[in-house]
């Protein structure tokens, strides 16, 4: 009986009957009609569920037999477990948007049928094995759309509306008249019977009639260029409709094309083609818009691209097996996202993107927001991450290097011109508020984004079973979140709460790690906890700002007990948007968090595509096998490398750190600066092995030292002329970056313990500074050297602790034990690196004098009696700057505390290395005495600051009247001067260059969007033409 | 003008497709299996000599009542996109007064309209017989509406009732395809009537009926998609 | 007479379609492009019902000339046939809609010029 009752054949009784019904009730009994529909639409979505659960739990495929009678004589319809997934999700999605869309749906009955049973029809698209019945479900969905669209009835949508049915019906005559011919080769409409002729239908006619069936598909899906009037559509429909037509309309047509995939296994490659051109040029042009509508649409059409771009791909490398993974969850996740989005639009009701702002009022609706343009940038934990995780893994296996390079090139526009519209609008802007909406309005929306988080786990199961334990840090922030929701805690709370979190939760992450990944845990936890002590000092409530802090320091330990390379990613990711929603929720930081955002996911496609190379030599993911792997990865670790060091920062790719570090939150820039930027440094440090295998190898180690030492010395300069104090912290960050990157690219066991003790500094002396700069701000409510000084009285604590940190960072007595970058230094002289060992000494002078113009600009330089009330810094800044100065001394005086666990992490790896003499490390760290280095370091600086001085004296213009200039920026400024028509190199101009680059293109390239219909058609019918020549 | 030169490059490329089909033609010197199946069984099993007529109502039924689908949501977007827009009150009687059509058109719909409607009748209750069936007479039917619009521009057309008539004879045609889950082989198998006497008006199991209910349907369906474009 | 008469029926259907689409290429007025889009339909429902043609044959009813025994033989396909019920069916809604656009787009603008319709772009 309850097989009956669900039976599939049920969703077209409930489709049409309801259907038939509407007018009926439309006249006799007006009341009944939302329940009728409603009915029949969840009646709709339980059935393919029931049914969908029954196949997926084994049963066979559920074959439908109309008029009682066996294909080919009569139609058959199927639900197996990809329908039964496909329908299942439509209907779901269908029955969220009924809801979004009642108010409009509910102002004519037409409206209600014509969704019915375009919904009916999507079903019918996917499950039917006839392809001339596949044509009359196209023809059904597409009337239905036909109507559906007239219910905005601006002059703009109609226009629209008729390009789009101008377009489509090209594409369904040609159907039509494929279908035909295919009969006439072949004898037969069933689908399985065509796909299973004994040989492939050939002949002119034949081969004429696939291609034009391929090219019917193809528009249907919306290939660029032929697609402008797809996009108008999206640009003027009511967002309702939109998601009807951009999820549910081609979730059919996509599904068509999965089942007629095997007639068009000649053309695989050009199916693949159009979908990747369509994919990358959709999101180049998705930059230039302004329209909310206009810019989901062309995101819409590239994810369309994107799928079938993947489907083909992996039907033609026999990958079948991953085409759940990937083709699913790339379509759930954009049927879900684009769906919510288009409805949040509907919501928000505001067209420009610049107009969101006021969303921010709104907590749930920025919420969904984010979440939102999280999932559809492809992101974790949403379903689409997995999916492309897996798809770059398959076509790196089958050697698509240019394939994979699109995908992620696509990726990384797409998530340009989401994020930019997401960041503009997390802080209101305007006095604007929305019109309220109530719960169920936003009900479908968050409805969407539960099925999206659902679908994520799911996707993450399938991808790799055992790692799901990396969702932990999330399911803490959310924990977190619901505390301060329901509780309401104060400021001060919720942080000790996170932290709490942190401490309980982070060790329970590294069961099992051992060596470097265990000492980078620890450094993370401790220093997460440390240096995150310091947000106690703020008592507003900061909302939400906690649970994601929350994430991103427990992101940080996941990281380092990561097992394979997708677990790496995940957390990698986790730390990338944890603290982009925390940069962000300053508000101050405007389109730098863009910039962040947008290197940090460059970074990671970095790394997801070297993880692709050495899925590919390897077959695996393992983690371990970076230790092992036998075959030549030098590609795998370029990828690996310049991800790192693009999350690094390093020189070139820096320009997004100093802005950032200056505009977050000041607590924030702590953690940014000393504990989450050796994310970077770990993953560099994980990698390296791959490089010591060969001698290209090696020599691409030493390209690493000079990128290092250059970051080095060049950010030094700059961190010297920088006025603002945070700035100027960050290029020094930058700098010692620098050095790390440098002493990692030494290959060898003294370089990577002096990158280990190296980290450890900075992240004590950072912490210390950007603490110290905090608490200044906080009292003075100034950052500027040109404004401060002379607090070394008023703050002392804060000055010590500065003193202090500034010694251990220049690595001078008595703090010397700490000059591990002396040692540094000292290694390349040995190795005869002689250039790099001179700009190392370069650098050590720069850095000198910046850190002497902290110590004087901040504390020492008179100021009168400018900042006598200022008082010390509140207990939440002094105390972690004390046990951070703590740290530093007892590593100074008892540096075999660090050094044995560093050298027990390194030691296995190196067991069999060449450069490991068997040598204890002190007995190493004795042959490498650090003093002559220094003293040699010291006596060169004194050199060059005296023929500094010198130059100044004689050449700088008198300029004694303008009294304010202390002597130093005085000194600073001429230097400026003076380098800065020798070399300050543009690298920020350079990265705009690029950018106002990809706008012109995209600019250039839109003009073929002319708006006209006929246009339209032409493009239509030469994509056709072309196809069929290029077949 | 360089538009054109490209549009005619367009449809000569087609033009170019469509020869290579053309001349890769042969005509068919006998039927295929399928098509076979259907020639000499569809008499046998559905007890019809209208074997397009069984193939439409019974083997592809499933098209069918797709394809009255199709013609039912046109007539709602139909009627979504010309509904009248809320105009302000007096301006109902702007439209000027239609003018005379004509005696020869007058005379010809007083005389020709029972004919229309008598063989339009006559089509869809003999579908199954001999050519012709519901869509065909509906279409009949609905064209001798269309002449007594344009005889007549001032009729107005009973639509509450030719929407109801739409919509039952809508749910009934599902009903009678159940019909045929329950009492024969499967949904809109049209043997749960018995086939009766070979030619005979009344045989060939519930095809006659279902014939009969999409004429009804498509009559009313395409008077009322007329209709509305008058407005 | 040897030329088959299904060849020239397919040949005229493909040419009322070229016509039809240069038509829907070149006309401006909506109207004259909907009636492009209605000669392209017809012209592939000739192309199908000639598709369907057998040498020699005749439609497949059955009557006092063609007893059940012949038909195998005489009868030409039926399907192309049915199809084409179908497809007539769905062009001439295809038509319904586009017409009923054509006067929306009318009230708005008062023009049946497509280039009048451009307002979305790039």
């Amino acid at each position: 009986m309850v097989s009956v009752l669900f039976h599939p054949l049920n969703i077209y009784i409930l489709g049409l009957g309801g259907g038939f019904l509407i007018p009926l009730l439309y006249r006799l009994a007006k009341s009944r009609l939302p329940l009728v529909f409603f009915f029949a639409l969840a009646g709709i979505a339980v059935v393919s569920g029931v049914s969908f659960i029954e196949v997926l739990s084994g049963a066979p495929a559920i074959e439908v037999l109309t008029a009682g009678t066996a294909p080919p004589v009569s139609i058959s319809l199927r639900l197996g477990v990809v329908e039964g997934f496909f329908a299942f999700s439509v209907n779901v999605v269908s029955l969220l948007g009924a809801i979004h869309l009642w108010p409009r749906l509910r102002e004519h009955y037409g409206a209600m049928l014509l969704y019915l049973i375009g919904v009916m029809g999507i079903n019918g698209m996917v499950m039917t094995r006839d392809l001339f019945n596949l044509f009359v479900f196209l023809e059904i969905v597409s009337i239905a759309t036909y109507g559906l669209l007239g219910l905005a009835g601006t002059a703009r949508s109609l226009a629209a509306a008729f390009k789009y049915i101008v377009a489509t019906v090209i594409a369904s005559t040609f159907f039509l008249l494929a279908t035909a011919l295919l009969y006439f080769t072949t004898g037969t409409l069933n689908i399985d019977a065509l796909a299973s002729l004994p040989e492939p239908p050939a002949g002119p006619i034949a081969t004429t009639a696939l291609i034009l069936l391929l090219a019917a598909l193809l528009v249907e899906l919306k290939p660029f260029p032929a697609n402008g009037w797809g996009i108008d559509v999206y640009e003027t429909a009511p967002g309702g409709i939109a998601a009807f037509v951009s999820v549910g309309v081609s979730a059919g047509v996509f599904f068509a094309l999965y089942k007629l995939l095997p007639l068009f296994a000649p053309w695989l490659d050009l199916i693949a083609f159009s979908g990747g051109l369509t994919f990358v040029a959709s999101n180049l042009l998705g930059l230039r818009q302004v329209r909310v509508q206009r810019m989901l649409g062309y995101s819409s059409v590239g994810q369309m691209g994107l799928l079938t771009l993947a489907l083909a791909l992996l039907e033609k490398n026999g990958a079948v097996p991953a085409i759940p993974l990937v083709v699913g969850g790339l379509f759930l996740n954009h049927l879900l996202a684009k769906a919510g989005l288009f409805w949040l639009a509907d919501l928000v009701g505001r067209q420009s993107t610049a107009g969101w702002s006021p969303v921010a009022r709104r907590r749930v609706l920025v919420a969904s927001f984010a979440a939102l343009v999280v999932a559809i940038s492809g992101l974790p934990p949403f379903p689409g991450f997995f999916a492309k995780w897996e798809l770059v893994m398959q076509l790196s296996a089958a050697g698509y290097g240019w394939t994979i390079a699109a995908v992620l090139v696509g990726s990384l526009l797409e998530a340009a011109y989401m994020f930019r519209w997401l960041g503009r609008s997390l802080h209101a802007r305007t006095d604007e508020t929305l019109t309220v909406t109530g719960p169920l309005q936003v009900a479908p929306v968050a409805g969407a984004i539960l099925l999206l988080l659902a679908g994520g786990g799911l996707a993450a199961f399938l991808a790799a079973p055992f790692s799901l334990w990396i969702f932990a840090p999330l399911a803490a922030g959310a924990a977190l979140a619901l505390v301060e929701r329901l509780l309401h805690p104060s400021g001060r709370v919720k942080a000790a709460l996170a932290l709490l979190s942190v401490a309980v939760i982070g060790p329970w992450l590294l069961p099992g790690v051992y060596g470097i990944a265990w000492l980078f845990g620890a450094l993370f936890i401790g220093g997460g906890l440390v240096v995150g002590l310091g947000a106690l000092y703020r008592a507003e409530p900061r909302p939400y700002y906690y649970p994601l802090l929350a994430v991103t320091l427990l992101s940080m330990p996941a990281l380092t007990g990561a097992m394979t390379g997708l677990e790496f990613l995940v957390c990698w990711e986790f730390v990338t948007l944890g603290s982009y929603f925390l940069i962000a929720h300053g508000g101050r930081t405007g389109s730098q968090t863009l910039r962040y955002l947008l290197f940090s996911l460059a970074a990671a496609f970095l790394l997801l595509a070297g993880f692709g190379q050495i899925y590919g030599v390897s077959g695996t993911v393992d983690l371990g096998v970076l230790r092992m792997l036998d075959a030549d990865a030098n590609l795998a670790f370029v990828l690996l490398a310049a991800g790192c060091l693009v999350k690094a920062g390093v020189l070139g790719v820096h320009v997004w750190v100093p802005g950032t570090y200056a505009l977050a939150d000041d607590d924030l820039t702590a953690l940014l600066s000393a504990v989450i930027s050796k994310v970077a440094i770990f993953g560099l440090l994980s990698i390296t092995y791959l490089a010591i295998r060969s001698q290209s190898g090696l020599d691409l180690a030493h390209l690493l030292a000079w990128i290092g030492f250059a970051t080095t010395l060049i950010c030094a300069g700059l961190a010297l002329f920088q006025d603002n104090v945070k700035r100027m912290l960050a290029y020094s960050s930058v700098s010692q970056i620098g050095y790390i990157v440098a002493a990692i690219a030494l290959m060898s066991h003294i370089g990577w313990v002096t990158a280990l003790y190296l980290v450890a500094s900075h992240l004590l002396v950072k912490g210390v500074l950007f603490l110290a700069v905090a608490g200044v701000i906080l009292r003075t409510g100034a950052g500027n050297f040109s404004s401060l000084g002379g607090l070394a009285g008023r703050m002392p604590w804060t000055f010590a602790a500065s003193v202090i940190a500034l010694i251990a960072m220049a690595g001078l007595p008595p703090l010397a034990g700490f000059g591990s970058k002396w040692l540094l230094i000292g290694t390349m002289m040995d190795r005869e690196w002689y250039a790099l060992a001179a700009v190392g000494f370069l650098a050590t002078f720069a850095g000198f004098l910046y850190m002497a113009r902290f110590a004087y600009g901040l504390f020492l330089r008179d100021r009168g009696a400018a900042y006598a009330q200022v008082a010390e810094a509140p207990a939440a800044l002094v105390v972690p700057q004390a046990l951070l100065v703590a740290g530093i001394l007892v590593l100074s005086f008892y540096p075999k505390l660090l050094m044995e666990p560093l050298s027990l992490a390194i030691d296995p790896y190196f067991a069999a290395s060449l450069i490991w003499e068997g040598r204890s490390l002190e007995q190493i760290y004795d042959a490498l005495n650090p003093l002559p280095v220094m003293s040699m370091a010291v006596v060169i600086s004194l050199a060059l600051f005296g023929l500094a001085v010198l130059v100044y004296r004689r050449c700088a213009p008198a300029r004694d009247e303008t009294g304010g200039t202390s002597p130093i920026s005085g000194f600073l400024m001429f230097f400026k001067g003076v380098l800065g028509r020798v070399n300050v190199p543009g690298f920020s101009a350079l990265w705009d260059g690029l950018a106002g680059l990809t706008l012109w293109l995209a600019g250039n390239v839109r003009l073929l969007y002319s708006g006209n219909g006929q246009t339209y058609a032409l493009y239509v019918l030469v994509y056709t033409i072309a196809l069929y020549f290029a077949a | 003008m360089r538009r054109q030169i490209f549009n005619a490059i367009v449809v000569a490329l087609f033009g170019v497709i469509f020869a290579g089909i053309v001349c890769a033609y042969d005509e068919r010197q006998f039927l295929r299996p399928l098509a076979e199946f259907y020639v000499t069984q569809t008499p046998l099993e559905l007890g019809l000599p209208n074997i397009v007529t069984g193939i439409l109502i019974t083997w592809r039924g499933f098209d069918t009542l797709g394809e009255v689908a199709v013609l039912f949501m046109v007539a709602a977007s139909v009627g979504l996109l010309l509904r009248p827009a809320p105009a302000p009150t007096g301006q109902l009687l702007a439209r000027p007064p239609a003018r005379s059509s004509g005696e020869i058109v007058e005379t010809g719909a007083a005389t020709l309209l029972p004919l229309i409607f008598l063989f339009g009748a006559y089509v869809i209750a003999n579908g199954h017989l001999s050519a012709g069936g519901g869509f065909q007479g509906g279409a009949i039917v609905a064209s001798g509406v269309v002449l007594l619009l344009l005889a007549r521009p001032l009729t107005t057309l009973p639509l509450g009732a030719l929407a109801i008539t739409e919509s039952l004879a809508g749910v009934l045609y599902v009903s009678l395809g159940l019909l045929g889950v329950f009492f024969a082989g499967g949904f809109l198998d049209s043997r749960f009537l018995p086939a009766g006497e070979f030619g005979a008006f009344v045989s060939a199991g519930a095809i006659p009926a279902i014939s009969i209910l999409l004429g009804v349907k498509v009559g009313a369906e395409l008077s009322v998609i007329v209709d509305r474009f008058r407005a | 007479m040897d030329f088959p008469v299904s060849h020239l029926a397919l040949a005229v259907g493909f040419g009322l379609v070229l016509i039809g689409l240069w038509g829907l290429l070149s006309h401006r007025n909506i109207l004259r492009i909907i009636i492009s889009f209605s000669l392209v339909d017809t012209g592939i429902h000739i192309v199908l019902v000639a598709t369907g043609y057998v040498t020699g044959a005749t439609a497949p009813i059955l009557d006092d000339t063609m007893g059940p025994g012949e038909a195998a033989l005489n009868a030409v396909d039926p399907i192309p046939s049915a199809l084409v019920v179908t497809a007539i069916v769905i062009g001439f809604s295809v038509t319904a809609i586009m017409l009923a656009y054509a006067i929306r787009l009318y009230k708005a603008k008062g023009t049946l010029s497509i280039d009048a319709f451009t307002e979305s772009k790039w």
